[in-house]
């Protein structure tokens, strides 16, 4: 009966009612959109790093792997050195560089992956087969479209360009194989794959033996925090990074975005509350004569104050509700102008949506929704009943 | 609770003061009276006399500053608030001036509110709203929010509400104060045939026909009792 | 590249690695200086590799990085050092990465651009405008992304402020159906909700910018230490003060007059009555 009176209480005042519903589905969506960026972020980039099992990676010493130009030397040693640790099972070294691809008299210049194609975790191969040959190479849908080249086309590539000669250097005439997506690479980012020895080659003295970054996959069950310190034990000279450490680098970086979510995200949840709590002050003080009555016919005051609460509360949760369907929008246009971050990989979302969001934004709102009008109701139903009554006929 | 004619209702030495400002108001000057089981009390008196007041004090939703009440030989004064709210959602009707039906509500489900706190199942309760809203003559009614209805139908479904579980004593504060001539009839004649149904009722009001119309007629004036008489009931 | 060099340079210890000739001077930054505790005068060794042998260098300066938007979150350090000595250190030969061109302006820098263009071999020239653009494709986002913020917040305040006048002004119906019958005029009734909407939303938009010129004080000083930067990451402008009063006021009127044209259409009786 107290839920069909608050309900047929707000359904009397129908376009207020509507108004704070939509006041607080706006809140809610801003709520959950800031839940969502608090932890999208860093959810979807440990989704990316893990996504081919490799746990671990060695960059250059100081740096965190592609922060520089800077490539480790003696690559081949560092590999020795790394299958001597029993609990690494696959290595993955990377070098990166940049190839200019001439077709049909222009130059498309591309980012370029030198890996070790059977053991690699840089790319998955939509169409076509990986390279098996030193001569072949993968291409990005983007490479694929600028340069017009078709799977099966035959590529001359080169890595360097001689300004004193105006001539290009490190040539060598390649097959492109496969068409792949990569899965570090920024959106619409030129990029392409070859086997890191001829890449190596092409590249000449200066990457003669030289890697940008090892991958490294510990065995399964493996203690991943011994592991790593082993690498570093053994290997002093290069930077050895675990999933962990650079999502505490990059949570750093990018703290202010998580800042500014739990700041609007509380700014969010504290104008709804306010918004709620105007709204059951007025609705109470607009029928102290009903509430007082109540309280006279018998309904006890507990009752009458939960009568009154269950109305904030259905705006709460009908907002809430309405708020849920509003913030997933929001959140993906929010998302699309955070995607065009120039560097980030396509994979990064940055409002990333858990149900644990939904529910934990569903949460605090409804509590928020039970604090917000327990204050006022509780001061309606305990006013004297012969003074209000007395005060009501007079006004 | 004994039968007709034994005492339902005993307040002694009531007295009530409020401050109205920096005035300290003696509204109810030590009272004493008592209302028999299944009699109709009118209390009469000038504005301000202290008659709403002491009508507040008989029903419990206000306190005395002195002095007590007793209903079925129970101690309204020494009641907490919880205990007194229960108290009179089972045995006391309250019938206002302005109705108060919860505008929201249709007239039937004014009518089920008391009788939903009280716990009554629902297919009982709505079974016994129909009742009395038949009983108030509103049968056809039922489904109509306040808004719908006239002010003379409004205070019937306030006698129904008020008659939902089946109180022992039934009050009533210038029942007919908002009503027109003719409603205000039908209405007097309504309430009597609650009393002679067996409610116990006590009314304030400055509607003469409604004073004529009850057994016993208590006159006060300053907050006392100068007057309580019997009178023939036409 | 030479920044790339030279950073795995700094990483080592100072001690272990042997020096090739008399040292020269070098500028390092404050982050390095505070993090490294050097200062003015400490001699260091620097490398183009970790153990590789190496320069002795006398520091000679700190330096402070600029409010450069695009170099906010970077966190290397950074060192400024003679030209030939960082070529001959690195092995880069007679190689440099940019050279910075200043012209007499205008119209000149179009004409030293072309020329330069035309003579080029293998490089580019560029107005350091665009360079600036471009670097600062990042800070771009982040302005776009607080744009939608802003708009998304616009929109919320604009739902907020009409429900909470709906509220206040319904509050007082029967206040405003007693002036109505005592003869005042709706319209009377409407520019009188109107100015105390105005009046609250002048104020509420003084205390708003009061606020927000706290709040730009606290972020500034917050990130300022995170990230280690000179840069203003929030400001107060008079335009932006301007553009938030305005937008105040209007919605506030907006959402006065909805709410009381809203009342005041209602017959004067039945605001009275309670059955509206």
């Amino acid at each position: 009966m107290l839920f069909h009176l608050a309900w047929a209480t707000l359904t009397r005042h129908r376009s207020r009612t509507l108004l704070a519903i939509l006041g607080v589905a706006v809140s809610a969506a801003m709520l959950l959109d800031m839940v969502m960026l608090s932890s999208g972020m860093r959810v979807s980039l440990r989704n990316l790093l893990l996504s081919r099992g490799f746990q671990l990676r060695l960059a250059p010493k100081g740096t965190l792997p592609f922060d520089t130009d800077a490539t480790i030397p003696n690559a081949s040693n560092v590999i020795r050195v790394l299958r001597t640790i029993s609990d690494v099972a696959a290595i993955s070294p990377v070098l990166g560089g940049q190839l200019h691809v001439t077709v049909a008299g222009r130059t498309i210049t591309a980012t370029a992956l030198g890996v070790v194609p059977a053991v690699q975790g840089d790319y998955e191969v939509t169409q076509g087969r990986t390279p098996s040959a030193p001569n072949e190479l993968v291409a990005s849908d983007d490479f694929l479209r600028a340069s017009g080249a078709m799977i099966g086309d035959t590529l001359s590539a080169a890595t360097g360009y001689d300004p004193q000669l105006r001539s290009f250097t490190g040539r060598r005439t390649l097959v492109l194989v496969g068409r792949a997506h990569f899965l570090y690479m920024p959106a619409e980012m030129r990029a392409v794959a070859l086997p890191l020895a001829t890449l190596q080659e092409m590249r000449g003295g200066e990457a003669r033996d030289r890697a940008s970054l090892f991958m490294i996959r510990a065995r399964a069950g493996a203690d991943v925090a011994d592991v790593l310190r082993r690498i570093q034990a053994a290997l002093p000279s290069v930077t050895a990074v675990s999933t962990e450490t650079a999502m505490r680098q990059v949570d750093q970086r990018l703290s202010y975005f998580r800042q500014l979510a739990f700041i609007l995200g509380a700014v969010s949840l504290a104008v709804g509350f306010l918004l709620v709590t105007t709204l059951v002050t007025v609705s109470v003080n607009e029928r102290l004569g009903e509430i007082v009555v109540m309280r006279a016919i018998g309904v006890a005051r507990n009752r009458v104050v939960l009568q009154i609460v269950m109305e904030g509360v259905a705006i709460m949760f009908v907002g809430a509700l309405a708020g849920l369907a509003l913030g997933l929008v929001t959140a993906r246009y929010l998302n699309s102008i955070l995607a065009s971050f120039p560097g980030l990989p396509a994979a990064i979302d940055f409002f990333l949506f858990e149900p644990r969001d939904a529910w934990g934004a569903l949460g605090l709102l409804t509590v928020a929704g039970i604090l917000a009008g327990i204050y006022p109701s509780w001061r309606g139903a305990s006013l004297p009943i012969a003074v209000t009554l007395r005060e009501e006929a007079v006004g | 609770m004994s039968g007709a004619g034994a005492t339902l209702l005993a307040a002694h030495d009531l007295r009530r003061e409020y401050h109205m400002g920096e005035e300290l108001v003696h509204a109810v000057r030590g009272v004493s009276f008592q209302v028999a089981r299944g009699d109709y009390v009118a209390i009469v008196g000038p504005s301000g006399c202290g008659k709403s007041t002491l009508l507040n004090l008989l029903g419990g939703i206000d306190r005395p500053t002195a002095g007590t009440v007793t209903i079925g030989g129970t101690r309204l004064d020494q009641m907490g608030d919880a205990e007194l709210t229960r108290f009179r959602l089972r045995h006391i009707g309250f019938v206002f001036q302005r109705f108060y039906l919860m505008p929201a509500l249709t007239a039937i489900e004014n009518v089920e509110l008391p009788m939903a706190e009280a716990r009554v199942p629902r297919e009982q309760r709505v079974r016994r709203a129909r009742e009395l809203l038949a009983y108030v003559g509103l049968g056809e009614r039922h489904g109509h929010r306040p808004a719908q209805l006239s002010g003379g139908e409004q205070q019937r479904v306030a006698i129904a509400r008020a008659l939902a579980n089946e109180p022992q004593l039934l009050v009533a504060d210038e029942p007919t104060g908002e009503l027109d001539a003719k409603t205000g009839t039908e209405m007097i004649e309504l309430i009597a045939r609650v009393n002679r149904d067996g409610t116990t009722i006590v009314v304030v009001t400055h509607d003469e026909e409604l004073a004529r119309a009850a057994r016993r007629v208590v006159h006060m004036r300053d907050g006392v009792i100068v007057g309580d008489g019997r009178q023939d009931v036409p | 590249m030479l920044a790339a060099l030279l950073l795995a340079a700094l990483a080592q210890s100072i001690d272990s690695i042997p020096a090739r000739h008399a040292p020269r001077s070098i500028a390092i930054d404050e982050r390095l200086a505070a993090d490294a505790h050097i200062a003015i005068g400490d001699r260091l060794v620097i490398a183009p590799a970790p153990g590789a042998p190496g320069d002795s260098v006398i520091v000679t300066a700190i330096t402070r990085r600029s409010a450069d938007p695009s170099e906010v979150a970077r966190a290397e350090y950074r060192a400024v050092m003679h030209l030939d000595e960082l070529q001959s250190l690195v092995g880069y030969g007679d190689r440099v990465d940019r050279f910075a061109v200043a012209t007499r302006g205008g119209a000149s820098t179009d004409s030293a651009i072309r020329h330069i263009n035309d003579a080029a071999f293998g490089f580019q020239a560029f107005r350091s405008r665009d360079i600036a653009v471009e670097t600062s494709r990042t800070f771009l986002v982040v302005s776009r992304f607080h744009r939608a913020i802003g708009v998304i917040t616009i929109v919320a305040s604009a739902i907020f402020l009409l429900c909470i006048m709906l509220l206040k002004v319904d509050e007082r119906r029967r206040d405003v159906a007693a002036l109505r019958l005592m003869g005042i005029s709706a319209r009377s009734i409407v520019r009188s909700v109107m100015v105390e909407a105005a009046l609250v939303a002048v104020v509420g938009s003084a205390v708003g910018v009061a606020l927000g010129w706290v709040a730009a004080q606290v972020i500034n000083w917050h990130y300022r230490g995170v990230y280690r930067t000179p840069l203003a990451f929030a400001l107060v402008t008079p335009g932006i003060v301007l553009l938030a009063v305005a937008l105040s006021l209007v919605l506030g009127l907006a959402a006065g007059l909805l709410a009381a044209e809203r009342l005041v259409r209602v017959p004067a009786l039945e605001l009275l009555s309670g059955r509206r």
